[in-house]
């Protein structure tokens, strides 16, 4: 018996990659005015966060580092957008008027991309990312694609560590100077990064073609779709159906003989 | 005992036309560990480079009776290995047991024996345990390990070992010298470049010497070959340097990791 607090970890990665697909794309089509639907949302979101066994700070601490940057693209859409001006913002001699039109854009924008965001931070806080990849691979991605995300997952750190030597390397030797030759050194640097990536590209392909390399990328782990990922998929499936057709508007007036099925609950 | 590896006048020019190996010619026995020193840029690696079929120069290049050519290529790399020098070119999957299990898989070995020889080289290179760890997050000395276990879960007749000690602490490097006897003692060909004169001490039984020219200038027995001072001076392996001894101040030769009596 799993432990309902480790659900979401235990369950196959494609099974989440594709409830949560479902979750997102229901999410991105659903017209911004249905603002009690996001609610909705937001509560399904907790309820699969809630049978995982991570924890609010860990999320809040990913969340809080990806929500600024949606938050400051939209922030200039109401003042961009034409339409019907509701208020304008003054400071000094301009004036910025803000459209009606704009701020539901701006509605828009932040909740879907919040709720999207909160979704995928749990998605990559209950899976491992090599787990995430075999995933992907199973659910016939093309594989260049997965290859391409396997590498740069092993490598940009590799290459981030080459960075900052050639950033150290620099700063210990530089005494201040003017921009132009601030540029020409970035640009030095820009170039030896490519070229030493470029040497460890055919490096590690030579280290795959020796141990018998092919264009295939075999792997070992085979997860097994078992009934809770199966129960998992469909749980998201009908609560989104509910949420999408409105049923659950009308959950309370629903009858089961004599009674309300609100007050029998 | 037959050879196992015959080169013959193996010559390669890199692209831009500047010579990586002349005239290269050798035989290696069956279970012999032939260790390859030189100094930097002598063409050490690119010999190995060529051995495997990566780079492609001219010669005669006979492993286990098959001659390296475009169709035999496939069957000698399932009986040789090569380990890279540096292990980040080596593992390039996401977990460490992915990069163990990658070559038996290419192979077409069925799962369960895959398992077993992916098990059995972590085993190998006291690495049990770590099958599911993310290469990026192992030390050196772990990447270096588990960049031979990926070279011995195929299972190889023949081991090329490009530097396998380079840049170890002495536990690590000991450790790696450790797993080099177990290989030897299983009746492995060894090939392993360094320029580490105590690893070649320590584990060959017979010596490539490779000059500044980029070809081979001598081979032979360990200590033959250990004991030959010029040999060694002349082709950068040991250096004369002012050495200090209280006030006394003489000229003698320098060997890393070896301890010199007066």
């Amino acid at each position: 018996m799993i432990h309902p607090y480790t659900i979401v970890e235990s369950l196959d990665p494609r099974s989440k990659i594709i409830s949560f697909l479902f979750i997102i794309l229901c999410l991105i089509t659903t017209p911004v005015t249905r603002l009690k639907d996001f609610g909705l949302y937001f509560l399904l979101i907790l309820a699969i966060a809630s049978l995982s066994k991570i924890t609010v700070g860990q999320v809040l601490k990913k969340v809080f580092v990806l929500i600024p940057f949606v938050f400051f693209i939209a922030i200039f859409v109401p003042f961009i957008k034409e339409g019907n001006v509701c208020w304008a913002l003054r400071i000094g001699y301009w004036e910025f008027p803000v459209t009606y039109e704009g701020i539901w854009t701006f509605l828009n924008i932040v909740i879907k991309s919040s709720l999207s965001i909160l979704l995928l931070v749990i998605a990559s806080l209950t899976t491992a990312f090599p787990d995430f990849l075999k995933g992907l691979e199973m659910l016939r991605v093309p594989r260049l694609l997965v290859m391409l995300m396997s590498f740069m997952y092993r490598y940009i750190f590799v290459l981030l560590d080459e960075a900052k030597r050639l950033i150290r390397a620099r700063s210990l030797r530089y005494f201040g100077s003017r921009y132009r030759e601030q540029f020409r050194i970035i640009g030095y640097m820009v170039g030896v990064l490519f070229i030493r990536t470029f040497e460890r590209a055919e490096r590690i392909y030579g280290a795959m073609v020796v141990r018998g390399f092919n264009g295939e990328m075999p792997s070992m782990q085979h997860f097994t779709f078992s009934y809770r990922d199966f129960l998992f998929i469909l749980g998201i499936i009908i609560s989104l159906l509910f949420i999408v057709s409105g049923i659950i508007y009308n959950v309370e007036h629903w009858r089961i003989g004599h009674f309300h099925l609100w007050q029998t609950l | 005992m037959a050879n196992i590896i015959k080169v013959s006048d193996l010559r390669y020019y890199y692209p831009d036309g500047t010579a990586g190996l002349k005239d290269v010619s050798f035989e290696v026995e069956e279970g012999e560990t032939l260790v390859i020193i030189g100094a930097n840029g002598t063409g050490k690696s690119t010999l190995f480079l060529n051995l495997m079929g990566i780079l492609e120069g001219e010669g005669c290049i006979n492993i286990m009776g098959l001659t390296a050519n475009k169709k035999n290529i496939k069957e000698i790399r399932k009986r040789m290995g090569l380990l890279f020098q540096d292990p980040d070119d080596q593992l390039f999957c996401p977990t460490v047991l992915d990069d163990v299990s990658f070559g038996p898989l290419n192979l077409g070995w069925d799962p369960d024996e895959v398992t077993a020889v992916s098990q059995k080289a972590l085993m190998m290179v006291d690495l049990e345990g770590y099958e599911s760890r993310t290469s990026h997050h192992l030390s050196y000395g772990e990447k270096k390990r588990a960049a031979i276990a990926t070279v011995l879960s195929m299972d190889p007749r023949i081991l090329l070992l490009d530097e396998p000690t380079s840049g170890l602490d002495p536990r690590s490097t000991s450790k790696c010298i450790n797993i080099l006897y177990n290989l030897k003692s299983q009746g492995k060909t060894l090939l392993i470049v360094t320029h580490d004169i105590f690893l070649a001490q320590e584990i060959a039984d017979r010596i490539l010497v490779f000059s500044e020219e980029k070809r081979p200038v001598a081979i032979g027995n360990y200590r033959e070959i250990l004991s030959n001072r010029d040999l060694l001076l002349k082709n950068n392996l040991i250096h004369q340097h002012q050495h200090r001894h209280d006030k006394e101040v003489h000229e003698h030769e320098h060997r890393h990791d070896y301890t010199h009596k007066h």
